[in-house]
């Protein structure tokens, strides 16, 4: 099982939440990657942020961005998002609509609706701590 | 019997970032022939360049343990664990059911340059593990410093792993012996890390290795001008 782990995180939070899915992946055997995607923010509106941009600094080097071809080597996908800067993932979705089509995911983050109308198909569940985020992780890996 | 693993017959590349040789297979070099040693899987040679380092990824089931001999190594992984490794520190991790991490040079202008061992584990399936701690470099000189081990309460501070096999290091001056006996039915792997050594008879230069199996003793010196740095890894 191939595992694409994509998350949007300013401050660290939202990453957190994808590692923990991403290690029930793991603990379910799947194969994983693991993609950032960019800040659509501008850089003054970053700098002004010093967390942000502490964040952003180790976060660009620890993970590229989505590529087309992540999508199609994955079977299923984990999803996260801060509830509340939501733009990031709303462009990948749509621009990725094509390649994840009928695929499945779990969806970190309350925009089950937003994944669905991708063409995804959201793997029941959610979680806000990192417990609840490795089972979801695991449950969505294990292919149930 | 004592076999030979020459540093320029490893598996090499060189991708501008990192470059790197693989004793066992691994990654994009694949040979039959030499897949692993007894449980010593991955044997990697790396050299990182400033900055630059391994992203986000995940392992299962393995023993890792990082021996940098040049610069710093940045470590980040799920567990919250961010350190940075240098030489004269030991760092094992015993991935277990799942971990991410990643490994950066530390540096935005000097190399880092380290050897990397993935030993696999007696058992799978358990908690992952980090640990990390530095030592005292004269505890390496003229003499088997362990590093990693399966024992629980070691004869000096070392790292645990899930597995019948011990790593040791050691810097031997030039013309400085030592010897290390071999236990009935133990295999043995030696790599040259710096420099030169004599091992019962065979030069090593940086970068070669050597398969012990069926010996009783292992006689270890130091050669050349400046003599060498070692790991010596005792498996079952």
């Amino acid at each position: 099982m191939n595992v694409l782990v994509v998350f949007y995180s300013r401050r660290g939070e939202t990453e957190k939440l994808a590692l923990a899915a991403g290690v029930g992946a793991i603990q379910a055997r799947a194969n994983i990657r693991l993609r950032r995607l960019t800040d659509l923010a501008d850089a003054e509106t970053i700098r002004r942020d010093p967390v942000w941009s502490e964040n952003l600094e180790r976060m660009k080097k620890d993970y590229i961005a989505p590529r087309e071809v992540d999508g199609q080597w994955a079977n299923v996908l984990i999803l996260a998002a801060p509830a509340d800067c939501m733009a990031e993932m709303e462009g990948y979705l749509e621009g990725s609509r094509a390649t994840l089509h009928g695929k499945s995911a779990a969806v970190l983050g309350g925009f089950a609706d937003l994944a669905a109308r991708a063409g995804l198909t959201v793997v029941p569940g959610s979680a806000t701590d990192r417990d609840r985020a490795v089972a979801y992780g695991r449950l969505a890996a294990s292919g149930k | 019997m004592i076999t030979i693993r020459k540093s320029q017959e490893r598996g090499h590349f060189d991708h501008g970032w990192l470059n790197t040789h693989h004793t066992f297979s691994f990654g994009g070099y694949s040979d039959p022939a030499h897949m692993n040693f007894r449980a010593l899987r991955v044997l990697n040679d790396d050299r990182v360049a400033p900055g630059r380092g391994f992203g986000a990824h995940g392992h299962r089931d393995m023993e890792i343990f990082t021996y940098v001999l040049e610069g710093g190594l940045a470590h980040n992984d799920s567990m919250g664990e961010r350190h940075v490794l240098r030489p004269n520190m030991i760092q094992a991790m015993s991935a277990g059911n799942g971990v991410i991490h990643s490994e950066f040079n530390a540096s935005q202008t000097e190399p880092v340059h380290l050897l990397q061992v993935w030993i696999t584990p007696a058992v799978e399936d358990v908690p992952p593990r980090y640990q990390q701690f530095a030592y005292d470099p004269a505890e390496k000189q003229g003499r088997l410093r362990l590093l990693v081990g399966p024992d629980l309460n070691p004869p000096e501070p070392a790292a645990f792993i899930h597995q019948d096999a011990r790593a040791y290091a050691s810097v031997l001056a030039p013309g400085k012996t030592i010897e290390q006996p071999i236990a009935r039915g133990r295999y043995a792997w030696v790599q040259c890390a710096q420099g030169n050594i004599i091992l019962n008879g065979h030069a090593l230069a940086e970068g070669d290795g050597a398969a012990i199996s069926q010996e009783r003793a292992l006689e270890i010196a130091g050669d050349g001008a400046t003599g060498g740095e070692f790991l010596l890894v005792d498996l079952a």
